[in-house]
């Protein structure tokens, strides 16, 4: 929680400050706030927040399981007659995903205030001149591409730590493996399916428009 | 003895392997053979996964600004060039040192974490070998060295990505991409990039190596370190980039 706001404020400053960089060569400061939070919400904001949630998240989950997988805590599940699948992945795949959903959103939201905030502080920008171009360039299709890509992280985030933890076999050497299996891969795959989304929106979008 | 914190303790480590590496110097004692081999896991065995992932992210960043550009200045022609010196200066380094924290941080913690409750940290203390000299400096200029070699071949990645993809989705000539990027880009850029590589180069094995270095007993400890050395790491990775933008590129 507290490690995705402080990205999240992070992640909107230093993307408005390297867009205002950009913007001004062209003298075109006054559209920093919509650029910078359009850029941030639609792309670059659940990436990078996913990107430190990764770590965070997936690497405990996965140590967690993969210890429980290799100390035959699983088997004596499988002993009881119940299925480990449904008793302990189940509800932790789904408790991360939302999760990771809810704090992705959270961080998104606060990626707008650090924008803000660098902005009016050392950039020089007014903040209502900030505030008033987010409508014109961040759009409900932003937001909902930036939801989008939220939860198709969460769901990415639950799957691979519980699938790779579970799948562990061997000693305390191959939960180390696993922890960093984790993070290599899930980092690899938000990368990949944040490209597949904006590609995918992209071409819907250039289709209707013509 | 005082605690140190999370923040104090790497600092702590960085600046006693600064001594020890330097008085290894004087001495003529360097383990080129260790930081060889630190180097080629640090930096081999990460290029595919690096390469990978930042042509990926720089085929995006092209298509989300030509669709930024289009609405902003009603044209998309600089676009590729544009793309590519936010790659350089925010995207490459930064991605770059987050899959080397989540490779490379994991690694040295786990690692470190099991030397230390296999006591073999304190058999190296038995035979009077300073950890520092024995397992900071090599891991550190390993992961230096890695980071500053990985960010200028992502950067070559993007490079190449972006002009394929303006010459062959966008139809602009590679000779029309150059010049935009030369006047956009300057060398200011480039170090700029190769100054945040550097420290986070730095900051990967030596926060990863606190947490491994005071890891609690037994396996939970080890994986705990882990996960906090990826974490941390990353955390601090963002932060220290903000700083460095506002002092670089800040008139």
């Amino acid at each position: 929680m507290v490690t995705t706001c402080v990205a999240g404020l992070f992640v909107g400053a230093i993307l408005a400050i390297q867009i205002n960089l950009q913007l001004k060569d062209f003298g075109a400061q006054s559209f920093l706030g919509g650029l910078s939070t359009s850029t941030t919400i639609r792309n670059l904001g659940p990436v990078l927040i996913a990107f430190l949630l990764a770590g965070r998240v997936g690497a405990f989950s996965s140590a967690e399981l993969g210890t429980m997988a290799i100390t035959d805590q699983l088997n004596a599940i499988r002993c009881l007659g119940l299925n480990p699948l449904s008793v302990i992945i189940m509800p932790r795949l789904v408790a991360l995903t939302i999760s990771s959903f809810l704090l992705l959103v959270l961080g998104l939201g606060l990626t707008v205030f650090g924008g803000i905030i660098i902005s009016s502080v050392s950039l020089k920008v007014n903040p209502l001149q900030f505030i008033s171009h987010i409508p014109q360039f961040v759009s409900g299709v932003s937001i909902f591409i930036g939801v989008l890509k939220s939860f198709l992280f969460g769901i990415i985030i639950g799957t691979i730590s519980c699938f790779v933890g579970y799948q562990t076999t061997g000693g305390a050497e191959e939960v180390g493996k696993a922890v960093r299996r984790t993070a290599v891969v899930t980092l690899v795959s938000i990368i990949v399916t944040d490209f597949l989304v904006s590609f995918v929106v992209e071409s819907i979008s250039q289709l209707l428009m013509g | 003895m005082r605690e140190w914190n999370q923040l104090e303790y790497p600092a702590l480590l960085f600046c006693s392997s600064f001594v020890g590496f330097v008085s290894s110097l004087t001495r003529r004692e360097i383990r080129g053979r260790e930081i060889i081999k630190q180097i080629y896991e640090c930096a081999v065995m990460s290029i595919p996964v690096i390469s990978f992932s930042l042509g990926i992210v720089s085929l995006m960043s092209v298509l989300e600004f030509s669709w930024h550009m289009r609405v902003v200045l009603r044209q998309d022609a600089l676009v590729p060039a544009f793309s590519l010196v936010l790659t350089i200066r925010e995207v490459a380094p930064v991605v770059t040192a987050m899959l080397l924290a989540s490779r490379v941080g994991a690694s040295i913690a786990a690692e470190i974490g099991v030397m230390k409750i296999t006591e073999q940290l304190d058999q190296l203390k038995l035979l009077a070998v300073s950890e520092v000299d024995y397992l900071l400096v090599p891991r550190w200029l390993g992961c230096l060295v890695a980071n500053v070699a990985l960010t200028l071949i992502s950067i070559g990645i993007a490079g190449v990505v972006t002009i394929f993809i303006g010459a062959r989705w966008m139809g602009y000539q590679p000779g029309e991409f150059y010049n935009s990027l030369l006047l956009f880009t300057t060398g200011y850029d480039l170090a700029g990039a190769l100054v945040k590589s550097l420290c986070f180069g730095t900051l990967i094995p030596f926060v990863s190596a606190g947490y491994g270095l005071r890891c609690a007993l037994g396996s939970q400890g080890v994986g705990e370190a882990a996960t906090q050395a990826v974490a941390r790491s990353s955390l601090l990775i963002i932060i220290i980039d903000l700083f460095i933008n506002s002092l670089w590129w800040m008139p």
